[in-house]
């Protein structure tokens, strides 16, 4: 039985060619054969949500995916999220927030956070609150991290406004 | 990075991703028992890794595009496929008012980023007693289709669920699709449930409910699950609400006929006597809300 299949996959907008087999797991493949580990190994049954990447634009917990799925896919982590050196909107949110303590867990807060603020500019807390309920924090960090979501969709939504204005005049 | 360890790798197997639904009903007819079917992929991994299941091939449906089905038809019903996903249910907005009671369940389902892979038909399909989706489907009368090599054949839901991870699916049989039945006119559904310390249900119910305050027209439909082996629907209640009496005095009388309908089981989650305990308070709460007393 063949068992081991060459796949494409794009990381972080890098075209990889990786060597995999059939019951690898999306998680291990990213972590050892791309070399991406901002995606942690909590609990490898979709309950801790830190291996969370975006699979196509869509958050989906990579430790209950097959690295064969990804065959021609898009990945992106929270490495993909600014050009090298740069901090995206919702990163900068977390530090000024410093909604973290560890630190483990906060990649998959960012990737999600980022992912719902694509999809609902305005969200409300309760709905922050249940979009990130299959993630967990140990440090519990969740206060920080709820506040600096809220400030970073009020600052996008007014520099949206802002331009909104300039451009009528 | 996974230590060696069974519980953090899959145990070795072919996966194969056929393109049409011909060619996927062929290789289930050769591997039979050898093969599983994937979509979202939740249910059967977790199964693997603990080597629950240790299939010789894994068979991923999501290629196939008659499966993404996913359309009402006014009264004719409304049409599930099998790889539609629960956030694609969650956002379709015949679920929204008319189907209610399925849309109350799937949104307290696990968490929002699984529900972007996770599949309603994987679920009915685990055929495990704390999975909450058969429960709606009862009240909305559902129907299975199955299709193999030999032709496809529909299943009623209340007939689908054999015994606990258990279906009536044949080895070499794929559930393509779920049929519900449009509710009655004006009808309003809801979904309760109660859990125990996890996500998983010790006791859930679906109730449907038409023409509240017209006796001789009033609809009422009810079904529980995670409670027993198999979710069921209790029809003798709907009979019951057809007759005069004042309301509190016959849910009085419905929650006396579903408590002695069941038979509670005593598992890792609860004991027996709770599960009775809380399927009669949760039947108190959603007869009073259907029927506004």
């Amino acid at each position: 039985m063949k068992m081991t299949r060459s796949i494409n996959i794009k990381i972080n907008s890098v075209d990889r060619k990786l060597e995999i087999k059939d019951n690898e797991l999306l998680l291990d493949v990213i972590r050892d054969k791309a070399g991406v580990k901002s995606v942690k190994a909590g609990c490898w049954r979709g309950e801790c949500g830190l291996c969370t990447v975006l699979f196509d634009g869509k958050p989906v917990k990579s430790c209950l995916v097959l690295a064969v799925e990804a065959d021609g896919r898009d990945i992106t982590t929270a490495e993909g999220l600014a050009p090298e050196g740069q901090l995206s909107p919702i990163q900068k949110h977390f530090v000024e927030k410093a909604a973290m303590q560890c630190g483990f867990c906060t990649p998959s807060f960012v990737l999600t956070a980022h992912y719902l603020l694509s999809v609902n500019p305005n969200p409300t807390e309760s709905e922050i609150r249940e979009y990130l309920s299959g993630h967990i924090c140990r440090c519990g960090t969740y206060k920080q991290m709820i506040e600096a979501i809220l400030e970073c969709a009020k600052q996008q939504n007014q520099a949206k406004q802002t331009t909104a204005q300039t451009t009528r005049r | 990075m996974s230590f060696g360890s069974a519980y953090l790798t899959l145990p070795d197997f072919q996966y194969l991703k056929p393109k049409t639904l011909q060619e996927t009903l062929q290789l289930l007819d050769e591997h039979k028992d050898e093969a599983k079917i994937m979509a979202g992929g939740i249910g059967l991994l977790a199964f693997m890794k603990e080597r629950l299941v240790d299939p010789r091939w894994v068979i991923d449906i999501k290629a196939i595009d008659e499966l993404h089905t996913l359309h009402d038809d006014g009264d004719k019903g409304l049409t599930i496929g099998a790889t539609t996903t629960m956030n694609q249910l969650l956002a379709f907005e015949p679920l929204k008012d008319k189907y209610k009671a399925l849309r109350d369940c799937i949104s307290l389902l696990s968490d929002p980023v699984l529900r972007n892979r996770s599949t309603l038909m994987g679920d009915v399909c685990e055929a495990l007693p704390f999975v909450d989706g058969p429960t709606p489907l009862l009240v909305f009368d559902a129907e299975i289709e199955a299709a193999s090599v030999k032709g496809k054949r529909r299943i009623p839901m209340a007939e689908f669920i054999k015994g606990i991870a258990e279906t009536a699916l044949e080895a070499n049989e794929l559930a393509v699709a779920i049929h519900l039945k449009s509710p009655p006119e004006h009808s309003q559904s809801l979904f309760l449930k109660h859990t125990s310390s996890s996500e998983f249900s010790i006791v859930n119910l679906a109730a449907l409910c038409a023409n509240p305050t017209k006796p001789e027209n009033r609809t009422v439909r009810f079904a529980y699950g995670a409670i027993a082996p198999t979710p069921a629907r209790v029809h003798e209640v709907e009979d019951l609400f057809k007759r005069k009496n004042p309301v509190p005095q016959l849910i009085d009388e419905a929650v006396g006929v579903v408590r002695k309908s069941t038979e509670p089981m005593t598992d890792v989650l609860a004991k027996a006597e709770y599960r009775s305990h809380m399927l009669e308070v949760l039947s108190i709460k959603a007869f009073r809300r259907l029927l506004g007393s």
